[in-house]
């Protein structure tokens, strides 16, 4: 939520500089000296930061070269969690899921919401078009117990989607959704989707609203058809848009939790357990600590490395994190 | 915008039909929490209740003490996003001085701050908060998340852009940062604080994987977790009766409805995050 946020409002407003008075020539301490009261409000943000970010970050690291027992540290074993870790078939599986939940709401998450971007811009009554940008924004909002909970009595064995289906006759026998391991990452992939499409559709739409309409408008005397004002006008327009929405949502997926801890079960858990789940049942329910500390450590080297490689691709150079 | 026909009609169908897939869940929901105990048992899709009920509501508040985990949330959520106003507008009040020597590396850092996930890191933040004596106690829920990179940004942001002249005259009158940050910068930037204050209070009645780690104790359980365990079908007090579907959709709708009431209130300042950038036109 937190990076998703900043990517937007970065995107939305430009940091303005304040010119500068100062006398450069002072000595850097003095200087410094004279500004202590800067420093005291910024204190506690960076205090909380150390405490409650990098230290257990750093302690993360420092565990999973350890052995631990009932109790606590029975020393340090070099790569050998690690070296267990890559051996687990859980571990093995449960990085495979991350990696295809990952691509499944990223791809669905940067492409689809041009859809409803590009339909608002459509709707002319300002109210009728504020009423469903904030009607498809809504479930942004939910918490994931709710948004299951939602989905699991509309798509129980007697719920909603089923009866519609028998009775549109495409399926003879209900579908058991939230308990068939092949619907597992369907599913987290797509109320994933359904959740953040208003979010990520604002993005594009605010985008949208900066084109230049003279140009749609010289495209029309052209004689030119949607589907060619869509591809030359609209979708090079969008670039820098789709830049943000794609690097955000790659990096919200890459440590999917909730969803699929919510959706885990007996029969689904092969195919939603993400490393993030490992590292909960392994390090806090089973309490075995050197393993899961590993697998937690893999699991931010692989969201490190997709955020760096995302800036590999062309155009990307200038995005921050 | 496109200037066509077909392109209105494709807008209109696929929206609403988008909409729809938000309010038809929700009639459901809605629908089957208001219902009999037996009436929800029934099969059937329910969209209106046929005989009007509130038992679930009843079950849930009386015999699940829905109350506790509710007072827990709102406790956590309204301190913590007093707390976290309060410290990441301070110090985005003080980043915002163009002159402050250092502030480039203490920006880099906060940034710095954004590339670690929670969820990569659930072990070590378990063992320092049980270090610190936080487990099983509310404090734990409001010191997490108290500051984030995103709001000292938004508020940096917001402060930079208060004029300079507006400022001077007092700064000159020889005003302590105290005046000049309440009777200046704070109703200038009120817009940011706000949003800040909103989002803040989103992630807080939210929370779900803190509390999973932290709270253990029945009588600190919160919201979501409390809900979970009416959805997820396993009551967490000392009842084994089956949990009804009418009982499972009324703590949906009871969770649901602060939500969406702020959301009606607020939604200006959860959109505006995005569209400020649109409308320069």
């Amino acid at each position: 939520m937190t990076e998703l946020d900043l990517e937007a409002s970065r995107y939305a407003a430009e940091p303005l500089a304040l010119p500068t008075d100062s006398d450069r020539k002072e000595p850097l301490l003095r200087r410094a000296m004279r500004f202590w009261p800067y420093y005291l409000m910024v204190l506690p943000a960076l205090v909380w930061f150390v405490l409650f970010l990098f230290w257990p970050t750093f302690q993360g690291f420092l565990i999973s070269f350890q052995k631990f027992g009932l109790m606590g540290s029975r020393g340090y074993i070099g790569l050998e969690n690690y070296q267990k870790a890559l051996h687990d078939r859980t571990v093995v599986r449960a990085f495979f899921n991350t990696v295809t939940i990952t691509l499944g709401i990223t791809i669905g998450n940067t492409l689809l919401p041009m859809l409803p971007a590009l339909a608002l811009a459509e709707v002319t009554p300002k109210w009728a078009r504020q009423g469903l940008q904030s009607v498809i924004y809504a479930p942004h909002l939910l918490g994931w117990v709710i948004i299951i909970g939602i989905w699991v009595n509309v798509m129980s064995p007697i719920g909603l989607v089923n009866s519609i289906l028998i009775g549109v006759g495409l399926i003879q026998q209900p579908i058991t959704f939230f308990s068939s391991p092949a619907w597992g990452q369907p599913l987290v992939i797509g109320l994933t989707i359904w959740k953040d499409l208003g979010f990520n559709a604002l993005i594009y739409y605010a985008a949208l609203m900066s084109l230049n309409t003279e140009l749609i408008e010289a495209a029309e005397m052209d004689g030119a058809r949607t589907f060619h004002k869509v591809r030359d006008i609209v979708l090079p327009h969008l670039v820098p848009a789709i830049r943000v929405v794609f690097l955000i949502t790659l990096l919200g997926a890459s440590h999917t939790f909730d969803s699929a801890f919510l959706m885990l079960n007996g029969r689904t858990a092969e195919t939603v357990r993400t490393l993030a789940i490992f590292t909960y049942e392994r390090g806090i329910l089973r309490f075995d600590l050197g393993i899961a500390s590993a697998a937690g450590v893999l699991l931010l080297m692989f969201s490190l490395t997709l955020a760096f490689a995302a800036r590999l691709l062309p155009g990307f150079r200038k995005q921050g994190l | 915008m496109l200037m066509s026909r077909n392109a209105r009609v494709f807008a209109w169908v696929f929206l609403v039909g988008l909409a729809m897939t938000m309010i038809i869940p929700l009639i459901n929901v809605l629908a089957t929490s208001f219902t009999t105990k037996a009436g929800s048992l029934q099969p059937g899709v329910i969209m209106w209740p046929e005989t009007f009920s509130v038992e679930g509501y009843v079950t849930l508040f009386n015999r699940m003490r829905f109350w506790l985990p509710f007072t827990n949330t709102m406790i956590v959520t309204v301190i913590g996003t007093i707390l976290h106003v309060l410290l990441c507008s301070i110090a985005g009040y003080a980043l915002a001085e163009a002159d402050l020597p250092g502030r480039k590396w203490i920006m880099g850092f906060i940034l710095a701050t954004l590339a670690v996930p929670t969820q990569a890191i659930l072990v070590p933040l378990f063992i320092v908060f049980r270090d610190f004596g936080l487990l099983d106690k509310l404090l734990s829920l409001i010191i997490v998340d108290l500051v984030s990179a995103f709001s000292i940004i938004l508020m940096k942001t917001y402060f930079e852009n208060v004029p300079g002249q507006i400022v001077e005259s007092a700064r000159l009158d020889g005003a302590s940062h105290a005046r000049l940050f309440w009777d200046f910068y704070v109703p200038l930037s009120l817009p940011g604080i706000i949003t800040i204050a909103v989002f803040e209070m989103v992630t807080k009645y939210n929370l779900f994987i803190h509390p999973l780690l932290f709270i253990r104790d029945p009588n600190k359980t919160t919201l979501q977790i409390a809900l979970q365990s009416v959805v997820g079908g396993e009551s967490n007090v000392s009842t084994n009766d089956f949990i009804a579907p009418n009982v499972m959709m009324a703590g949906i709708v009871v969770a649901l409805v602060p939500l969406l009431f702020f959301f009606g209130v607020f939604q200006r300042y959860l959109i505006s995050g995005m569209t400020l950038g649109g409308v320069k036109e």
